[in-house]
């Protein structure tokens, strides 16, 4: 219970799980700046959340998570918990 | 069709031929140079060439046969077939095979003609000449595969012309193909107007601003990057897999595995998926960029021609874009003649 303790967070998100997936994200995105990133930043207010960023997030949803996703998704998606969301 | 084996064709050789013009993609204005280098590393492209604007693709498709011609001791008059897969013509109408068949001083039995192919072209070339060459009815043939289609601003494309001989030989070792199509995604990549859905119109001349704040007009191209990943991602390493296992080769038996260059994040998640080392996976991308259907013979030409005259030799190429289209061969090459990259 003490693992859950620490990482459950309000909406039942694993805080350990979102924090490794913003990590992914960064790398993914391939910030020029370290940026601070929390689950509700918004990605529009990213300088990088650009086209290319879309290609990284596909890639890495592919190959760290095993799932496919399409740029419709991640158009849909407001926030970093929201992509986080399209895990499933 | 799936998958197939073509016996009795022999792949003889090959030369590509690129312009001598080279464009950095880092030679950007300096405001956008830091954002200019992070595109730049995750596509992978560094360099590219261009023609200049009276060269056609046809012109590096003519000197990369001339090389190859001259290098193979063939006689015009032996070569009954001429194919030209582009979709970078001289004209809309005439297809450009024919042109070159006068300009190649090729005899009047030669059959030419061109189809439309990009990106997925080469292995689609590949058995198209070889299974006229397989029927029997002609012994030797000749197949050009590239475009021009570098801009000055966009970063992927890069102009190149290449060349390929086949031979009808029944001590030949069977080549063995997976060739694919789907429509559905025609929109993923496209020229939207200039053909008979859109006719040329002074509408079009009139530039407007995308969602990424690029001046564009419909005479561009128009690449949906997040579909065209999807679709290379997910459908070419099955389809390479598929191949291997109806040829019963395993990835320890072939010694290179030649892919389209499409961009770094493309290519590199392929081959990851693919569990295959670099080294059997050249990549000409750093320098020549995405040439579109001349990617395949270009890296050959670029990274091994060297090991390819040495010995015999097993790869396995895998080509993949606009259609969509996907085609991979399984093709063994033993005494084959590669020239050196041309420039012209």
């Amino acid at each position: 219970m003490i693992f859950l303790d620490s990482c459950l967070e309000s909406g039942g998100v694993f805080v350990a799980d979102i924090q490794q997936f913003i990590e992914q994200f960064q790398t993914a995105v391939d910030f020029q700046e370290a940026v601070d990133i929390q689950p509700d930043t918004e990605l529009a207010s990213l300088a990088e959340w650009d086209s290319l960023a879309a290609l990284g997030v596909i890639v890495m949803f592919d190959m760290e998570h095993g799932k496919t996703i399409t740029g419709t998704d991640i158009k849909a998606c407001k926030t970093i918990s929201d992509l986080f969301a399209l895990l499933g | 069709m799936g998958m197939s084996t073509l016996r009795n064709v022999r792949y003889r050789g090959m030369a590509s031929c690129v312009p001598k013009t080279k464009v950095s993609n880092l030679d950007v204005a300096p405001h956008l140079k830091q954002e200019r280098e992070r595109l730049t590393r995750n596509i992978g492209i560094f360099e590219r060439r261009i023609c200049p604007r009276w060269q056609c693709f046809s012109d590096l498709a003519f000197i990369a046969t001339e090389k190859l011609l001259a290098d193979l001791a063939w006689q015009r008059e032996e070569i009954d077939a001429l194919i030209v897969v582009t979709q970078s013509p001289d004209y809309l109408i005439p297809a450009t095979a024919i042109i070159l068949q006068d300009r190649l001083g090729l005899s009047h039995a030669t059959i030419a003609f061109d189809v439309n192919l990009g990106c997925s072209g080469y292995p689609f070339a590949l058995h198209l000449l070889g299974s006229m060459i397989a029927a029997g009815t002609i012994k030797k043939g000749l197949v050009l595969v590239g475009d021009r289609s570098a801009s000055e601003h966009e970063p992927l494309f890069s102009d190149a012309g290449t060349a390929t001989a086949l031979e009808y030989d029944p001590a030949a070792p069977p080549m063995m193909f997976d060739l694919n199509s789907d429509g559905s995604g025609y929109r993923a990549i496209i020229l939207p107007v200039g053909g008979h859905r859109e006719p040329p119109s002074f509408q079009h001349f009139i530039p407007t601003k995308d969602e990424n704040g690029i001046w564009r007009t419909p005479y561009d191209l128009q690449l949906d990057g997040t579909a065209v990943l999807s679709f290379s991602t997910q459908r070419v390493p099955p389809a390479v897999k598929r191949l291997m296992e109806y040829a019963g080769a395993t990835a320890d038996s072939v010694d290179y595995f030649l892919f389209h260059q499409a961009n770094r994040m493309i290519n590199e998640t392929i081959r990851k998926k693919l569990a295959l080392p670099p080294e059997k996976v050249p990549s000409t991308l750093h320098d020549f960029g995405n040439t579109s259907g001349a990617s395949i013979p270009v890296t050959m030409t670029a990274r091994i021609r060297e090991p390819l005259e040495a010995g015999p030799k097993r790869l396995v190429m895998s080509g993949f874009g606009i259609g969509l289209s996907w085609g991979t061969a399984l093709v063994d090459i033993d005494g084959a003649r590669f020239p050196e990259m041309i420039e012209a």
